[in-house]
Parts: C-alpha cells; sequence; structure tokens
C-alpha cells in the first residue's frame, strides 16, 4: 500500500539543534496512536536550508511548510492536518512585517528565488536511504559514463560546462582533471575536501547530510575520468551528522556494489575512505590537506610542484570541493550545454551561500551566477531584523572582504566580487548593519586567522599578529595617526610574501573595510569613538534617570555588581566597576539604558 | 544485499520512484477525500483506501491523494473531489468502492465527468 | 713552508662555539675554515627552545649567527666533513679532511628542499630513543586496540591521536611517550601534530564542556558578550577548567548552526538564540544537575 502523504522532516544540524529527532519521533508515536501509520510517512531528510526556522516539517504532496515546530504543537497538528485534513495556519510561515500566513513551500520568497542544482535532494530524499537517492535519477550518470564515455569525453563535457572549483578560488575544473589525468605516475588520489573551515560557512555540511549519495557518485565520475582508484573525504570532525551520514552512504554503496571492485559489472575498480580532520583552518589549503592525510606536519608547500603532479604519497592527486562533486552527476546527465545556460559569462552554474547574521531568514540558498546582492538580500533574506540599517556583506569568510551597501546591485560571481576586494570563497554571506563595527569585525578576522596561521612563512605568522596588534589598539581607543595607512602597506605585504592562500588572502577583510568604511576607523583613532557601539573601551553605559523605573531588574542581574539605587528610584552605574557586558541593556523593559 | 548491475539499478529507481514522486508535487490529478469526523464516521477512510489501491493498480504516477476537512455537505459523505491540471475540480457524493472504479477510470483517467455520481462542478470561493 | 706563519684558522665543530669563535676570528682579520661533521651549521643549540640561565629564545640568538656565518668573507664552511690528519706545529699545521660526498651539485642547489619533500624514502637521522615506557593496565587496554586497528595503515598518527583524545578527553603525556615508543615516531614529532590542531587538548578537561562559538556570525550576533558572562558566571576564563573539574570553557569557530546564532553547546546539547541574560541560568542548570549528583 503506497502512502498518501509524506513528512519531510527536517533533520540538518540546525534543527536537529532545536530538537527536531524528538519532533520526528513524536510525529511517528502520534500518526500511529491516530492510526494513519499506514498513510502517513515521516521521512527524515538533511538540511532544507530555512535554518532560521527550524524544527522544519514539509507536507508533500500538498507543498505545505510548518516551522518553529515544538513538542506541544504534535498532537494538534497531527489530528488536525492528518486526519481531519485541515492545515493548521498558525504553525505557517509568516513573512517579516506581514500577517498573514503563507502555506505552501512555492510561494514562500526564500524558497522560490532559487535555483538547485547541488541541492536538488534537498528535503525530498531520506540522506540515509540509497534507494531514495536512487530514485530521483541517481547513479544515472554514473551508468552513463560507464557504457558511453571515455574519459576523454568525461573531461570534455566538464570542461564545455565552465564549472570551476566551488572551494573558493574557481579554478577550472575540467582543466585540473586534464592535468590530473595527464600526469604521470600510478595510482592516483581524488580527494574530496570537506574541511570547511570558513566561520560562518555551512554550506558543504549541508550537502553532505542531505545528499552524500551526490558526492560519491561526482567522485566516481571523476575516477573514471581521472584514472583513479582510491578516493579520500577529508571532512572536519566537528561535523559528527554529517560524517555519520557519509559513513551509511558509504557502507550502501558498497553494499551495492557501486564502491569496490567491478562496478556495475563495468569493470571499473573505486573505493573510499574518509578521513577526518582535527579543526587546523589551514588543513582547507590542498597541499596542507595533503600532509594532513599523510599524518605529517599540515603546513602548505610551494606550488609546483601541484598535487594534480605530485599529491599524496608523491602521487598525482585531484582535489575538489563538495560542491564541486555534487555538480558533477547533474551537468553529466543533462550535459554541459543546459549548465553553461545557467549564470554569467564566466562563472556558470549555481552557487550555494550561507546566509546569516543581520538577516531574516537565516540559512542555505543556492541561486544562479549573476544574481544581484539585493535579490539575495531583500527577496530571499527577508532584508535585516528590526528595521535597521542595512550596512554591508560580508563574503568568502576570513579570505574575503566586506562589500558596502552601496554595491547592493552587483552581480555575484567570481570576477565580480574579486574586483570589489572581496571573493567567492567557499560562498559565506555575513550580512551586517549598523550596530556592526567594522573595525572590531576586521579584527575579529584577524584574530581568527593569526590564530590560525601555520606560522610557516614570517610574513603571516608575524604580518598577521602585527596587524592584529594594531587593530586591537584602535578598537581600545589608543589608535595612532598613520595607523591605517600602516595596515595597508603591511597587508599588502602580507599578500605579496605568503606562500598560501591564507596568507595571500588574510589582509582581505581588513584591506576592504579600510577601502569601504575608512571613516569608522578614523572616528576610532581621531574622535575615540566607535559609531556603532562595539568596541567596549569606547562605549559607556548610563541610565537614564527620567526613564528608570527603580525596578531593579539591572541591579540584580549585573554580574559585577557595579549597579546600585533604592527601589523605585532611579539607579546608577559605578563605572569604575561596569564591566561593559551590555547585560543592563538588554534586561531593561524601559529604555532608560543609554550607550555613548 | 548483492552487487548491482545496470538492470538491478534501473528497477530500484523505478520502484522507488513511484513511492516518492509524490514528494515533488507533479501532478496531473488531484483527488481530495473531505475527512471531517462526519466523513470519517461515513466511512470516508476506506474510500480513501479504495482510491490509493485504484490508483497504485493503475500505475500512474502523476496522480496525488490527499484529504482535506469537512466540505459542509455532511449528509452525503463520503465525498471526493476530483480535479484534472487545469480544468475544473468536480465534487463526489455518497461514494462508495463500485463507484470509485468508476469515476477513476472515466473520469481521472479519461476525462469523462461521471454525471450521474457528481453533485457539483466548480468549488466555493472566498468572496 | 718552514715555519712561516699562515694568517688563517681551522675551528672544528659548527656549534654555537664554534660559530662564535669564527666570527670573532674572521672579524680580527683571520680567514677561517669552520668544519662541521653534520650536513648544516648551528648544532644542539637550534634544537633548544630557550637557553639558560635568561630564558631567551635559543633561535632568536643563533640564526642571526648563522647568516652573518654563511655570509660572511672571511669564513669558509666545510659541512659534512671530519677532521683526518693534523701534522705541524702551532702557527703552521697542515690538515688533512676528509667530504662526505653530497651527490648535489653544491654551486646549483639553492636549499629550495623540495627534493627532501618529495622523496619518497625517509632515513631517521637519529634513531627514536625508546624509553619503554609502562602504562597503567587499564590505559594499556583502551590504548593498545586503538595501535593494533590503525598499525599498518598509512598516515595513521592523526586517526590513532584523535581516538585516544576521545577516550582519554584529552592526551596524557605518559601514553603519547607509549605511542612514540610503539610507533617509532619521534616523541617531538607527535606534539608537533597534537599542537598544530585544534582538537587535541593536553590538559585535563571538566566533565561539562561549554563551548561558544564564535564564527562569524555568532560574532556579529553578540558572541563576545556571551563569553564575558560566561567567564563571570563559572568564574574562570576561555581554556580554564573550575577547580571541582566540572566545567571547561572553550571557544570553537562555527559549528555550522549559524541559523541559532548566538549558539553555545554544553556537552551535546545546543543552546541557539541566546541573549546575555539566558547565560546564568543555563549555567545554573548545569550546576544543579552536578550537586544532585553528588547528594
Amino acid at each position: 500500500m503506497a502512502y498518501r502523504t509524506h513528512l519531510m522532516v527536517c533533520t540538518g544540524t540546525a534543527c536537529v539543534s532545536c530538537g527536531s529527532f524528538n519532533i520526528k519521533k513524536l510525529l511517528e508515536e502520534e500518526i500511529k496512536k491516530q492510526g494513519l501509520d499506514k498513510e502517513v510517512l515521516v521521512v527524515g531528510t538533511g538540511c532544507q536550508g530555512f535554518c532560521a526556522k527550524g524544527p522544519i516539517v514539509v507536507v508533500q504532496p500538498e507543498d505545505i511548510f510548518y516551522q518553529l515546530l515544538s513538542p506541544e504543537d504534535i498532537p494538534y497538528l497531527v489530528e488536525e492536518h492528518f486526519l481531519k485534513g485541515r492545515p493548521v495556519k498558525k504553525m505557517m510561515y509568516t513573512p517579516p512585517g506581514e500577517k498573514i500566513q503563507i502555506p505552501t513551500v512555492s510561494e514562500i520568497g526564500f524558497f522560490s528565488k532559487q535555483r538547485l542544482i547541488a541541492l536538488r535532494n534537498k528535503g525530498l530524499i531520506d540522506a540515509e536511504k540509497i534507494d531514495d537517492y536512487i530514485g530521483r535519477d541517481g547513479y544515472n550518470a554514473l551508468i552513463k559514463v560507464l557504457t558511453s564515455m571515455t574519459s576523454e569525453d568525461i573531461i570534455k563535457e566538464i570542461k564545455n560546462s565552465g564549472l570551476r572549483g566551488r572551494g573558493g578560488a574557481g579554478f577550472p575544473t575540467g582543466l585540473k582533471w586534464e592535468i590530473c589525468k595527464n600526469s604521470k605516475g600510478n595510482p592516483k588520489y581524488i580527494i574530496c575536501n570537506a574541511d570547511e573551515g570558513d566561520p560562518g560557512a555551512y554550506m558543504d555540511r549541508s550537502i553532505v547530510e542531505s545528499d552524500p549519495h551526490a558526492v560519491i557518485e561526482g567522485m566516481l565520475i571523476g575516477a573514471k575520468a581521472i584514472g583513479a582508484q582510491e578516493g579520500f573525504v577529508y571532512i572536519r570532525s566537528e561535523y559528527p551528522l554529517a560524517i555519520h551520514r557519509l559513513e551509511i552512504a558509504i557502507e550502501q554503496a558498497r553494499e551495492y556494489g557501486l564502491l569496490g571492485k567491478d562496478i556495475l559489472d563495468k569493470g571499473f575498480d573505486f573505493d573510499l575512505q574518509i578521513k577526518q580532520g582535527a579543526g587546523a583552518f589551514v588543513c582547507g589549503e590542498e597541499t596542507s590537506l595533503i600532509h594532513s592525510i599523510e599524518g605529517i606536519s599540515p603546513e602548505p608547500s610551494q606550488r609546483p610542484p601541484f598535487p594534480a603532479e605530485s599529491g599524496l604519497w608523491g602521487q598525482p592527486t585531484n582535489i575538489n570541493n563538495v560542491q564541486t562533486w555534487a555538480n558533477v552527476p547533474r551537468i553529466i546527465l543533462r550535459g554541459a550545454d543546459w549548465f553553461a545556460g545557467i549564470g554569467t559569462e564566466k562563472s556558470k552554474g549555481t552557487k550555494v551561500f550561507s546566509l546569516v547574521g543581520k538577516i531574516n531568514n537565516t540559512g542555505l540558498v543556492e541561486v544562479p551566477m549573476g544574481i544581484t546582492l539585493r535579490e539575495i538580500i531583500y527577496d530571499i533574506g527577508g532584508g535585516i531584523p528590526g528595521g535597521k540599517k542595512f550596512k554591508g556583506v560580508q563574503i568568502g569568510g576570513p579570505s574575503g572582504g566586506v562589500v558596502p551597501a552601496s554595491l547592493i546591485d552587483l552581480p555575484v560571481d567570481y570576477e565580480k566580487l574579486t574586483e570589489v576586494g572581496s571573493m567567492m570563497g567557499s560562498g559565506g554571506m555575513v550580512v551586517v548593519d549598523e550596530d556592526t563595527c567594522m573595525v572590531d569585525l576586521a579584527k575579529y578576522f584577524l584574530d581568527f586567522t593569526s590564530d590560525e596561521s601555520c606560522g610557516k612563512c614570517v610574513s603571516c605568522r608575524e604580518g598577521s599578529s602585527a596587524m592584529l596588534e594594531i587593530l586591537t589598539r584602535i578598537t581600545e581607543g589608543k589608535g595612532k595617526e598613520g595607523d591605517i595607512e600602516f595596515l595597508e602597506e603591511l597587508g599588502q605585504a602580507v599578500k605579496d610574501a605568503s606562500q598560501c592562500g591564507l596568507g595571500q588572502t588574510l589582509p582581505n577583510p581588513v584591506l576592504s573595510t579600510i577601502a569601504n568604511f575608512r571613516d569608522e576607523y578614523e572616528a576610532h583613532i581621531k574622535d575615540k569613538k566607535c559609531p556603532a557601539h562595539v568596541c567596549k573601551a569606547l562605549i559607556n553605559f548610563h541610565i537614564d534617570p527620567d526613564k528608570c523605573t527603580g525596578c531593579t531588574v539591572c541591579a540584580k542581574n549585573c554580574p559585577a555588581d557595579a549597579i546600585s539605587g533604592n527601589r523605585k528610584e532611579p539607579h546608577i552605574i559605578d563605572q569604575d566597576k561596569c564591566i561593559k557586558c551590555g547585560i543592563c541593556y538588554t534586561v531593561c523593559k524601559f529604555d532608560s539604558i543609554n550607550v555613548e | 544485499m548483492p552487487k548491482l548491475n545496470i538492470k538491478d539499478l534501473e528497477e530500484i529507481r523505478k520502484k522507488v520512484r513511484k513511492a516518492t514522486l509524490l514528494r515533488e508535487g507533479i501532478s496531473n490529478a488531484k483527488i481530495t477525500v473531505h475527512m471531517g469526523t462526519c466523513g470519517i464516521a461515513a466511512g470516508a477512510r476506506a474510500i480513501m483506501n479504495a482510491i490509493i489501491k485504484v490508483v497504485e493498480e493503475s500505475g500512474r504516477d502523476d496522480i496525488i491523494v490527499t484529504t482535506s476537512g469537512c466540505a459542509g455537505f455532511c449528509s452525503r459523505e463520503p465525498m471526493a473531489t476530483v480535479e484534472l491540471k487545469g480544468e475544473t475540480p468536480v465534487k463526489y457524493g455518497d461514494l462508495t468502492e463500485d463507484k470509485i472504479k468508476k469515476i477513476f477510470s472515466e473520469h481521472v483517467l479519461q476525462g469523462k465527468i461521471v454525471e450521474e455520481y457528481a453533485l457539483a462542478i466548480g468549488s466555493e470561493r472566498e468572496p | 713552508m718552514g715555519n712561516k706563519k699562515v694568517g688563517s684558522v681551522l675551528v672544528v665543530g659548527a656549534g654555537i662555539a664554534g660559530i662564535q669563535s669564527s666570527l670573532d676570528l674572521a672579524n680580527s682579520g683571520f680567514k677561517v675554515y669552520l668544519l662541521e661533521q653534520t650536513p648544516a651549521i648551528g648544532g644542539t643549540m637550534a634544537q633548544l627552545d630557550k637557553t639558560f640561565p635568561t630564558n631567551d629564545c635559543a633561535m632568536c640568538i643563533l640564526s642571526p649567527k648563522l647568516v652573518d656565518c654563511g655570509r660572511h668573507p672571511n669564513i669558509e664552511i666545510i659541512t659534512n666533513a671530519e677532521l683526518g690528519k693534523v701534522v705541524g706545529k702551532a702557527g703552521n699545521f697542515k690538515v688533512e679532511v676528509k667530504k662526505k660526498p653530497r651527490y648535489v651539485d653544491e654551486d646549483k642547489c639553492t636549499g629550495c628542499a623540495a627534493c627532501t619533500q618529495n622523496c619518497p624514502v625517509s632515513i631517521a637521522l637519529y634513531p627514536v630513543e625508546k624509553i619503554y615506557i609502562k602504562l597503567k593496565d587499564e590505559d594499556l587496554k583502551i590504548v593498545k586496540p586503538i595501535l593494533e586497528k590503525y598499525r599498518d595503515q598509512k598516515g595513521n598518527l592523526l586517526p590513532i591521536l584523535q581516538q585516544i583524545n576521545k577516550e582519554f578527553r584529552y592526551l596524557p603525556e605518559d601514553i603519547l611517550r607509549y605511542v612514540s615508543d610503539e610507533l617509532d615516531i619521534h616523541l617531538a614529532d607527535i606534539y608537533n601534530i597534537v599542537t598544530f590542531y585544534n582538537a587535541f587538548n593536553l590538559e585535563p578537561r571538566g566533565k561539562h564542556i561549554i563551548t561558544a562559538c564564535i564564527g562569524t556570525a555568532c560574532h556579529v550576533q553578540g558572541a563576545p558578550g556571551l563569553i564575558a558572562a560566561l567567564e563571570v558566571e563559572l568564574g574562570i576564563k576561555v581554556g580554564q577548567t573550575t577547580k571541582d573539574m566540572n566545567f571547561t570553557l572553550e571557544t570553537a569557530r562555527c559549528f555550522g548552526c549559524c541559523g541559532l546564532a548566538p549558539v553555545i553547546t554544553v556537552d551535546e546539547d545546543v543552546h541557539g538564540k541566546l541573549k546575555r541574560a539566558d547565560i546564568p541560568g543555563i549555567v545554573r542548570h548545569y550546576k544543579l544537575m552536578e550537586e544532585k549528583q553528588d547528594a
């Protein structure tokens, strides 16, 4: 008996953190209780992207979207919708600033503007069932390459599609494969780089969690094209759920003989291993990643020789990012022309961004290259919360830069972003509003990169800490005339003199914020003021005696006992004791705390 | 599970495809069974199961079966609405399993409305 | 030649003492031949971290001298060579030096190190000194199977360390020494790996690990304030453990739950969309849990 309704429960990491495993269990129990377990199927899917609204359940085929579910909602939901057939309005999505709920997924702006290739199976399959993937054209591309394509054909197809590395640098994938294929040496290896270290980016994790077989199939095709028989997936140990799903997927693929010897009786051998990282940002760099797999100190090494010539254990090795691999089966199946028809002149296809920060609809979005930032931030992202002013968007993590609000109509592709001093990077988009201090943001990234610098090149090791020192001084109100110019000079030197991508790009956040928000730096240095009220040394908290009702809430919550005053009388903050934690500001119900 | 060859893989695909197609919301026909309390009391559940069964037997994978609440015409329950793509929905009342078979083969598969069972053509709308 | 004095000096051994003497002599106008047995000058000091009694950084003292020595027009460095026969008397010696072959054209080699990185064979210059450490039986029970599982794999050090770190929640020194013994890997090399990655801990950690995410999304949504509040509430700084060994406060670079920012995790539990004022309640919850268990 077929099921009439499928409930797609999002079990990506963000929703799991909000308790979606529990929601899934409760749904199953409640459905059984109502005697519907023969009609309604509960499916756990990978991340559906709309992480701000988790836990999420999508009801198919009606396409109804339920959000922010709590365990108490479940009995009512099951009875009303699945037993009595009345969709429950109050659990549906309401766009920010509006009052009427939107029932179906296809009408929600967040979903309808997206174009899915790498994430095409999100929310539609159970990531832990290989059959679900096969049902959605899975491993069809593999059949195609094994029965009717030579490795030259595959490489030509990928080249024609214009696919470029989705890890950030944007190197043409087909060309990379070709170099590796033509390198002498046997065995050859292929590696999937899932060491997604950029803070604020999690699209690779999401793909592995929601569609691990797409990555495996992509790697199988790549292996066939290059002539490799062994592959590795290097994945962050911080992603336990993704590792778990990938392990299951590899196990199932082995059982079906889709990994191993003589795959599909076509005389092609390939097997895959998982290698866990251990938390070092530099391991995302390909030579460093190779050293990490080899078990030696993971410092990057000089290129050339490129890994395509001499990589893992000195053998020709091809490394691609998760997203790049996930695109491959679709390109093979639907043809290079189809893929090349999407996007801009030099950047083809789609790109997954993680849209986070000061934005209403945080989540994962896959959009065609060339879409404008305005469409991403307002149409998909739903704008800035609380009516605050949009200030800019930081793209590309610690290697990228800030695109200011004035460039909101910029089409997003590899070249355009590089032109404005940012970069595609892995695709983290952090939206910042007027409450974000750009100096502090630059300092944040420098703090990250100086910590993660492996220390091999002096320019990167010492340059990053010198820049961090200056930025720290500026945020503490001790900035000097000439600091900005010195930062610019130092940044350029670090860029020029470092060996790997980490050093070459780490000054970007500083340089791009100086270029676009110089006035904020000057306010810190000359006026000793932080316009966004973020830098602790430059702000003070005061209680407005006219507004304070003496409710004592602030005094009770102050961790430093810096607030005193009698009940029902205006309170006062002892500036010497105040640690500027801002708790009083958050807890005051009468808006009586001022920040200056 | 033994090792697969290409034929096995295609078979799995076909089987799973049928079961999961409804997740994609692509359909040429939609049959809605009205399952309010009154409908369930009048046997709507059996009707729904019968519909699912005939759909399955037909082998068509572009027909979706869903439920909705009480249609308001409680005396004529069990009821169902058949909606072909691009056409006005038709409501059928006093359904039995035999009627379902006829409605399915004539209306859903061939596009001919079974007028003898039809209650109404078109749906009520919000003003 | 007879008794004619020659204005040149041979210094044997290019450790810090040999280097300094060579520099002094060369600066006084003598031609210096600096002889060294190993392939490079620098000696033992290059391997030290700090020097007695001032705790100065060893390399910071040594490396400028290495450069000076290499560049000095009066110094000729002869490495990879041994002293043979010495004849003559003060003022006029005749010395036989046995230079071992390098199999590399010394005039052309720039020392780029690409060849060492690509050489498939590695020969330890100094064999691993085994200390044959004895572990406690209960520790051995855990460590042995891990070692056996990975022993024959290529690139096995990382997974072994990860497993040990998982089992013990940190990497105890005696166990690292045991691993060094068993795998024939220098302890220094193991520490090189251990201190490189964030995932390893060399100090014992508390029962509950509180981790604050400091990814970009969490940072702009107020993670620094959460950390300040956590530090106040627990009375420790980031990276420290409370005295009762109940809590360790750590930070992480992004859990990938940016939709819930700012986020902290306590062990496996994720707390998202937090405000500073939420922190005391969360900490209290786990403190109470501990007290209940004690009682």
